[in-house]
């Protein structure tokens, strides 16, 4: 088997993922769709940059079999594909149809001796489990894991057929209010705790006085639909990092709390001195959140 | 008229996950149920079902525990279950799981729409919906929030990370749901009791022909170790005091 291939539909990913390829020592191709991409995909520190056109501007996807078609073709003995929607599909119709092993959103990888082996989080966030997974296989991996290298690459353009079956009808952008809570440096955010709407804004007078977003747990966000869904953290929301997580309200179990392990301070006020986020907390306050928000509202104002 | 699959797994209960102080992990008394995901799936496949005149079919794959599960899902409104079961022993991986849901939905009929969850509550791995459509030679729509079909198309939007986008796809299709989707209502009495009465196939992997070698194997599972300092801290301005020594605020 020879070379490690990688795909995304982000090209800062792709990059990151060639860079990987070149460290592991294996002859590294990228594969794009995107015919634009090429000329910054070549200075990543892949050998080869394999572009595939065909059909009338369809999304990345509908390539799947055709990048099937090359790997196999190739013998390749990686395919690493960048995890975004788009290219957690792409990757698993891919392993799909080659029958592959694969590792999903891994949190860390290393091949060598034709062994990928990797660990990545199950049961939302609460264990970290490490898999094997002999050569040929496939990866998805999120930004920021991998380095981006240096080199030049040779470019292949290859026209191939790919899958109309799934026609896109329209495109609309997610438009979001604030500045996004991934990038917030303070976030105070609400759990199931608040009785009713009007009380979010003792969270909100909170958050004017410390200069910080609004977020919250899903049920608020979800069931009660109080805030858009965009503002709730966990495993099927945001990862945050900021400075402070002030947690009010919210029980912290752990499918919400994987969301923000990058915090440097986390902060907890809920009236149950055994709610769980008082184990995963630098700072707890055991009291209602009524008085108690007020209160630091107050201070910091 | 289509028929629709709901795909469903039997999943560990995080909650009763236990993580002891030298992190290790035990499973043991982890009570099993649904994958909270997959109650989406069932409610989709049930209403789109509806909508055409359909039978709505709940299929899932896993060793004896699972049996328990059957009653749950047939009370969400599907007419009958099919349980591919595996062998105690087995070890399994998506690639398995994909083969043997992809031999259970080609052992049903008039099938329109198979709908599996984005992920799995134990896992979350998102790859059995890419998987069972590529077995199966079916499209797939994956991270869908919205669903609806008409004269034999299936509209779907999709949550991308920046852009909602809608795709019109010729069924079969296979799709995999967000949350988002639906609000699964929870049974009530009459649903339960007449669950007990719907048909359920079993089915073994060997009689399907399922081969059960995965391609992955599991070496460690250790508790994910959060250091915090976890400190009870009496009054607001304690706290503020705090805050101000890690020169947050
Ligand atoms: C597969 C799966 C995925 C999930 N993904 C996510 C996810 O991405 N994000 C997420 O957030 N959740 C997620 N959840 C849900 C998660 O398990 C929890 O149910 C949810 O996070 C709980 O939200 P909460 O803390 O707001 O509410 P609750 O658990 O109801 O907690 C409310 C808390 O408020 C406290 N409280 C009540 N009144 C007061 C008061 N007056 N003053 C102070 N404190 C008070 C209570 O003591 C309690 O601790 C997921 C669940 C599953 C099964």
């Amino acid at each position: 088997m020879t070379g490690i291939f990688v795909y995304s539909d982000q090209v800062s990913l792709a990059c990151e993922l060639a860079g990987f390829g070149k460290s592991a020592g294996a002859e590294t191709h990228v594969v794009t769709t995107d015919e634009a991409a090429a000329t910054e995909l070549k200075s990543c520190g892949a050998d080869v940059v394999h572009v595939l056109r065909g059909g009338d501007n369809p999304p990345p996807e509908a390539f799947a079999g055709a990048i099937a078609e090359l790997l196999k073709g190739a013998a390749a003995e990686l395919f690493l594909v960048g995890a975004t929607v788009r290219g957690r599909e792409l990757a698993a119709s891919v392993a799909g149809l080659l029958d592959w092993g694969m590792a999903s959103d891994v949190s860390g990888l290393s091949y060598s001796g034709g062994t990928l082996a990797i660990e990545r989080l199950v049961y939302g966030g609460a264990v970290v489990q490490r898999e094997t997974l002999p050569a040929p296989a496939v990866a998805t991996v999120p930004a920021g894991l991998c380095e981006p290298a240096n080199g030049s690459a040779t470019v292949e353009i290859a026209d191939v057929v790919p899958d109309s079956r799934v026609q896109v009808v329209g495109t609309e952008p997610i438009v979001r209010q604030g500045t996004s809570l991934a990038e917030a440096e303070r976030i105070v955010s609400v759990g199931m705790g608040f009785n009713q709407r009007e009380d979010l804004s003792l969270a909100e007078d909170l958050a004017a006085a410390l200069g910080a977003e609004v977020g919250c747990s899903r049920g608020v966000a979800e069931e009660r639909e109080w805030l858009p869904a965009d503002r709730y953290i966990g495993i099927s929301g945001l990862s945050v990092k900021p400075q402070l997580y002030l947690a009010v309200g919210l029980s912290g179990q752990v499918q919400h709390v994987v969301g923000i392990r990058e915090t440097k301070v986390v902060v907890a006020v809920n009236k149950d001195e055994k709610a769980p986020i008082f184990k995963v907390c630098d700072y707890g306050i055991v009291g209602d959140l009524y008085t108690v928000l007020p209160q630091l509202t107050q201070a910091f104002n | 008229m289509q028929n629709t699959v709901a795909c469903y797994k039997w999943v560990a209960d995080e909650a009763d996950i236990r993580v002891h102080p030298d992190l290790s992990v035990d499973l043991s008394r982890a009570a099993g149920r649904i994958s909270e995901y997959d109650k989406h799936a069932i409610e989709l496949a049930v209403q789109l079902a509806g909508n055409s005149g359909g039978q709505a079919v709940g299929l899932t794959f896993g060793a004896e525990p699972v049996r328990k599960s059957l009653k749950d899902a047939l009370s969400r409104g599907l007419d009958e279950a099919l349980w591919i079961k595996a062998p105690e022993q087995a070890t399994v991986d998506a690639v398995v799981t994909a083969r043997a849901l992809a031999a259970g939905v080609k052992s049903l009929d008039g099938v329109g729409v198979i709908v599996c969850a984005e992920g799995s509550g134990d896992s979350y791995a998102r790859q059995t919906a890419p998987r069972l459509a590529a077995l199966l030679g079916l499209p797939v729509v994956t991270s869908v929030c919205e669903a609806t079909f008409v004269d034999g198309v299936l509209r779907a939007t999709r949550r991308l990370e920046d852009s909602l986008e809608t795709v019109a796809v010729a069924l079969p299709v296979v799709v995999a749901v967000l949350p988002q989707i639906n609000r699964p209502a929870i049974p009530g009495l009459k649903a339960v009791m007449a669950a007990g009465r719907k048909p359920v196939t079993e089915k073994t992997a060997e009689e399907l022909g399922v081969d059960l070698a995965p391609k992955s194997e599991i070496t460690s599972m250790k508790g994910f170790a959060q250091a915090r300092k976890n400190v009870l801290v009496e009054s607001v301005a304690d706290l503020v005091a705090a805050l101000k020594k890690e020169g947050i605020v």
